[in-house]
């Protein structure tokens, strides 16, 4: 080995050489430990840091299941709305294009200032929407300035759509965004702000068939939020297609029956058989688009400060007295109970005295001597006071319960309330009282503390129309997953019950006479079609009361019902009709009843159905759209047919 | 020039593979960095570079053949050339991205500061080189500082601060391996920190300000100038122990991290190859630093351990500083990884100055 050459103070250049190579290897030490530090030890804070950076996930949003009829004609399904977005990206001048938009659309420039404002801190990139559900109008001039707007996109937003004229709103229910509130609900879970879910109706009980799932892509983007690449689609599953139990004629002509007398109310028809509801409405009712897309705050405020309630479903959350539609119960609990037979009689002089009190007959010149098919037919309030004075409260309870008046239904729709029928347990309870007979006297014509929903009565004359049976009313009879159609499996009846031999039929002759002899309803009766029902007169304030409310405007008509079945051997329909302030039960309910009925037969043996105007439902006087409030304030009185 | 075979048996190979390997580490991360992904093909940063390289290499056995003291014996024309480049830079050059840096020549462009440090470094060791000077006397001191103060300046006026720090390194490496008393290095450290509020205020650009106070508050501005700095950390620390994988990185690819295959192509490197890739390259390094500082040892004259010094002195101040920055703990600066980095004028700068630390050792025992 040679050895270098010697030169003037080698041995210092040496030692300072070797002073450089210790403070560099120190350098890339302290180098190797930063990294570890970025690398190994902080490196999940990066990694996610990163994976934020590059990755978006972009929802894909299910469209919500179609409702059809159970002809299978749409009821609801969904359309899709515009918004009208701006892509600052794209825009040299934000503030120019912004005045464009708003020139165009006649929207104020102020408005979509603000939205933008709110949005400032999103991503350039993102597109800002300025107007939400923009009309065909305003797409069209934003569209068809296209090349002056370069920044301007429209966005289709699936949405929503109800039939028009508020058909069904009740039992459709409608939709709007999740609540903060509803995101820690179970219902919810897994579900994240801004889904758009049921709020109520059918919406809300078969939201997690209708949502679908939704599916999202997950794309890689540059710096500039550009997409580069789609890692995976995971694409929506629609929501399930449901098949409805409702008949969409029969739910037309009811709805229009209620509008054509003005009336606030509740009904349904459904099939004895099975409990399959045909038609149901609540008036007066909303629009359900208004909440598609987006309630706004003064319809919101207008909808819940009406006094007639217009969100309230009266056919399963409003109570009322069912008046002589109870006498059905009584009936059925005196012949089972073996008090009375058939050919029981009372003479009725227009009133009766029982406990020091007395009470008047709905007739007041006086029935005569009536049997029990009589009395039902006739609706002698002095048979039942008589009847009723016979029965314990608990036997009334009882039989109420047997035939599937109280409590709920379990009709497959939201907030169902609870129907009551009283008894010395439950006034106990509440009142801490006991029960005394007196009261059963007016419960014995469905007074005093007896409230029942319209379902629940409906359900009740259900299980007289169909032998025992207490059905559970429901909504939905199929549902498509996308495999095809697939049937839902029909709710249990909740009980049944076995009329005891020689009760059935003396009940339903009466409700026969009622309508096809000199009965109540007699307005109701169809040639050919034996239907039997019951009406209902329950007042809404004692007569004392009423007198002191005298010219307050409020309405203190009494209510109306009619329950039916037909035919009354073997039962095909049935259901309950209750008018608010409807005055007589015969008033009232029975002309839309008899309406609908008309529909469902002339339907069935493929006839033209009845129009609106044959069913006498129209005031006689030129159309004069009136509320019914404003009704009640003119004191004037309802058409329909002669009240008795 | 016919190379006298004698020499070849004292050619430092080990250093000129480890030169080989880096410069392929480079390329391999910008093909991976700049990936056209509309066209799915490599970027055309990567070809330019590819054609780089061979010329790159030529430059290095050229600079090897030539016996180093017949350069330093030409190195002030060598200087007057490059000086005269950077005045023409100053006046006719072209301006990129706010900064004046570079000669169109036809389809290339020419980047005359990349070569000052060579003319730099060959002045330098000719002007101590020379017997009985050093750096240990003041004047003489002052005469190498003025041969570096007129690039110097020419190149921090274009503006490009980081290139004329490393001539700043050059000069510092020559003069403390010549003998200049530490203390007076520590005393210009001193000086340096009492007029830095005089410097800040005349002395630099909004731009490099901007950039020193970012790197001292990234947070302030995180989109703005903080954000360089805090997507170079977020790049080198999602690489982890094992990195994301050769072309399975996402910060430099799709540009969350500017300037990828550049300034910053070290920390693509760390994103792709993890703190393992990082401890490879840092190894390359610091073998390619110790092993060119054995070359100064080594050399037969002083003229060689000072040029050898030079080079490798504005070499590691590059390093340690670009990979520094590459993990977010530095400001800033237009300064790229030698060997690395994209950029022809640099890679051909670089493996020249190699040329010369591998013609010193080589010529280590001939007279």
């Amino acid at each position: 080995m040679q050895t270098p050459g010697s030169y003037e103070d080698r041995r210092g250049f040496e030692i300072r050489l070797a002073v450089l190579v210790t403070v560099t290897a120190v350098c890339f030490a302290a180098l190797a430990v930063s990294f570890w530090i970025l690398q190994v030890a902080e490196h999940d804070k990066y990694k996610e840091m990163a994976d934020n950076n590059f990755l978006r996930t972009i929802p894909l949003r299910a469209p919500r299941g179609v409702l059809f009829d159970r002809d299978g004609k749409v009821l609801v399904e969904n359309k899709s709305s515009f918004t009208i977005a701006v892509i600052r990206e794209r825009s040299r001048n934000v503030n120019g294009a912004i005045a464009r938009v708003a020139a165009a659309t006649g929207v104020e420039e102020a408005r979509l200032q603000e939205v933008m404002q709110r949005h400032r801190r999103d991503p350039m990139f993102a597109p800002i929407p300025v107007i939400e559900h923009a009309s065909f109008a305003q797409v069209a001039a934003v569209m068809a300035r296209g090349l002056e707007l370069p920044e301007v996109v429209v966005q289709q937003v699936p949405t929503r759509a109800y039939p028009a004229d508020d058909l069904g709103a009740h039992l459709f229910g409608y939709v709007s965004e999740i609540q903060e509130s509803q995101l820690d609900r179970p219902e919810f879970s897994g579900m994240q702000s801004g889904a758009i879910v049921g709020q109520a109706g059918l919406e809300k009980s078969y939201n997690t068939r209708l949502m679908g799932t939704d599916g999202d892509r997950n794309v890689v983007v540059n710096s500039v939020g550009r997409e580069i690449e789609e890692l995976n689609e995971d694409p929506p599953t629609d929501g399930q297609r449901l098949q409805l139990t409702i008949d969409i004629d029969l739910q037309r002509a009811l709805e229009d029956a209620y509008r054509a007398g003005n009336m606030a109310g509740a009904a349904v028809f459904m099939n004895p058989k099975t409990g399959e509801i045909l038609a149901m409405t609540s008036q007066p009712a909303f629009d359900p688009n208004a909440f598609a897309n987006g309630i706004d705050r003064s319809t919101w405020a207008k909808l819940n400060n009406d006094p007639l309630l217009p969100l309230q479903d009266r056919l399963i959350q409003g109570k009322y007295q069912p008046g002589s539609a109870f006498k059905v119960v009584v009936t059925t609990a005196a012949l089972s109970e073996g008090l009375i037979t058939p050919d029981f009689k009372v003479t009725c002089p227009g009133y009766a005295t029982f406990y020091g009190h007395t009470f008047q007959c709905d007739k007041h010149e006086a029935h005569g001597t009536l049997n029990l098919r009589q009395a039902l037919a006739e609706s002698c309030n002095v048979y039942f006071y008589t009847v009723g004075n016979m029965l314990t409260i608990d036997q009334i309870h009882e039989y109420a319960e047997k035939l599937g008046l109280t409590g709920k239904t379990g009709i497959d729709l939201p907030n169902e309330v609870e129907s009551l029928v009283p008894s010395t347990e439950w006034k106990m309870k509440t009142t801490g009282e006991k029960w005394y007979p007196g009261e059963t006297i007016s419960v014995a014509i469905g007074q005093g503390q007896v409230s029942v929903t319209p379902i629940s009565l409906a359900t009740m004359i259900t299980t007289v129309a169909n032998g025992g049976t207490v059905v559970t009313p429901h909504v939905v009879k199929a549902y498509d997953d996308g495999s095809g159609w697939q049937s839902l499996e029909p709710p249990k009846p909740r009980s049944i019950f076995t009329f005891p031999p020689g009760v059935l039929q003396p009940l339903r002759d009466g409700l026969f006479m009622a309508v096809n002899g000199e009965g109540t309803a007699h307005a109701a009766r169809i040639e050919g079609r034996d239907i039997a029902g019951k009406t209902g007169t329950a007042q809404v304030i004692s007569k004392e009361g009423k007198a002191a409310a005298q010219g307050k405007g409020i309405d203190l008509r009494d209510n109306s019902w009619f329950e039916f079945f037909a035919p009354v051997g073997d039962a095909e329909i049935s259901g309950a009709v209750f008018v608010e302030h409807g005055g007589y039960g015969a008033a009232a309910a029975v002309p839309v009843a008899k309406y609908v009925l008309a529909t469902y037969f002339a339907k069935k043996d493929g006839k033209p159905l009845p129009t609106i105007e044959s069913s006498g439902l129209l005031p006689p006087t030129p159309p004069k759209p009136t509320t019914p409030a404003a009704t009640a304030a003119t004191g004037t009185g309802r058409a329909g047919g002669p009240p008795r | 020039m016919i190379v006298d075979r004698r020499l070849l048996p004292h050619l430092d190979t080990r250093l000129l593979v480890t030169l080989v390997v880096l410069t392929l580490f480079g390329l391999a991360t910008i093909y991976s960095v700049t990936w056209d992904f509309r066209n799915n093909r490599p970027g055309s940063e990567f070809w330019t570079q590819v054609y780089a390289l061979p010329v790159a290499f030529a430059a290095l056995i050229a600079c090897m053949l030539v016996d180093y003291r017949t350069l330093t014996r030409q190195s002030l024309l060598i200087y007057a050339a490059v000086v005269l480049a950077l005045v023409y830079v100053h006046f006719f050059g072209a301006t990129r991205m706010g900064a004046k840096r570079w000669i169109a020549l036809g389809g290339f462009s020419l980047q005359p500061s990349e070569f000052a440090r060579l003319a730099v470094a060959l002045t330098l060791a000719m002007f101590y080189g020379e017997r009985g000077r050093s750096a240990q006397s003041m004047g003489e001191l002052l005469v190498g500082a003025a041969l570096v103060g007129v690039p110097f300046i020419l190149i921090f006026k274009q503006p490009d601060f980081g290139t004329s720090a490393t001539l700043l390194a050059v000069f510092l490496g020559v003069a403390y391996l010549a003998g200049m008393r530490v203390r007076w290095l520590a005393t210009a450290a001193v000086v340096l920190a009492l007029l830095s509020p005089i410097i800040w205020r005349y002395g630099l650009h909004d731009y490099q300000k901007a950039r020193v106070e970012s790197f001292l508050n990234p947070s302030k501005d995180p989109k703005g100038a903080g954000y360089q700095q805090i997507q170079a950390a977020v790049t080198v620390g999602s690489g982890g122990l094992m990195g994301k994988g050769f072309r399975q990185g996402t910060q430099g690819a799709y540009q969350f991290l500017p300037v990828a295959h550049n300034d910053f192509v070290f920390s693509v490197l760390a994103e792709e190859q993890g703190f393992v890739g990082v401890l490879v390259a840092l190894g390359l390094y610091l073998f390619v630093i110790v092993r060119s500082l054995e070359a100064a040892k080594l050399a037969r004259d002083r003229t060689g351990a000072l040029l050898v010094t030079a080079i490798i002195s504005g070499f590691t101040l590059q390093v340690l500083y670009n990979i520094t920055m590459s993990a977010g703990l530095a400001p800033v600066k237009g300064l790229t990884l030698p060997l690395m980095s994209y950029g022809g004028s640099s890679l051909v700068a670089t493996l020249a100055g190699f040329g010369l630390i591998l013609n010193v050792r080589m010529r280590r025992f001939t007279n």
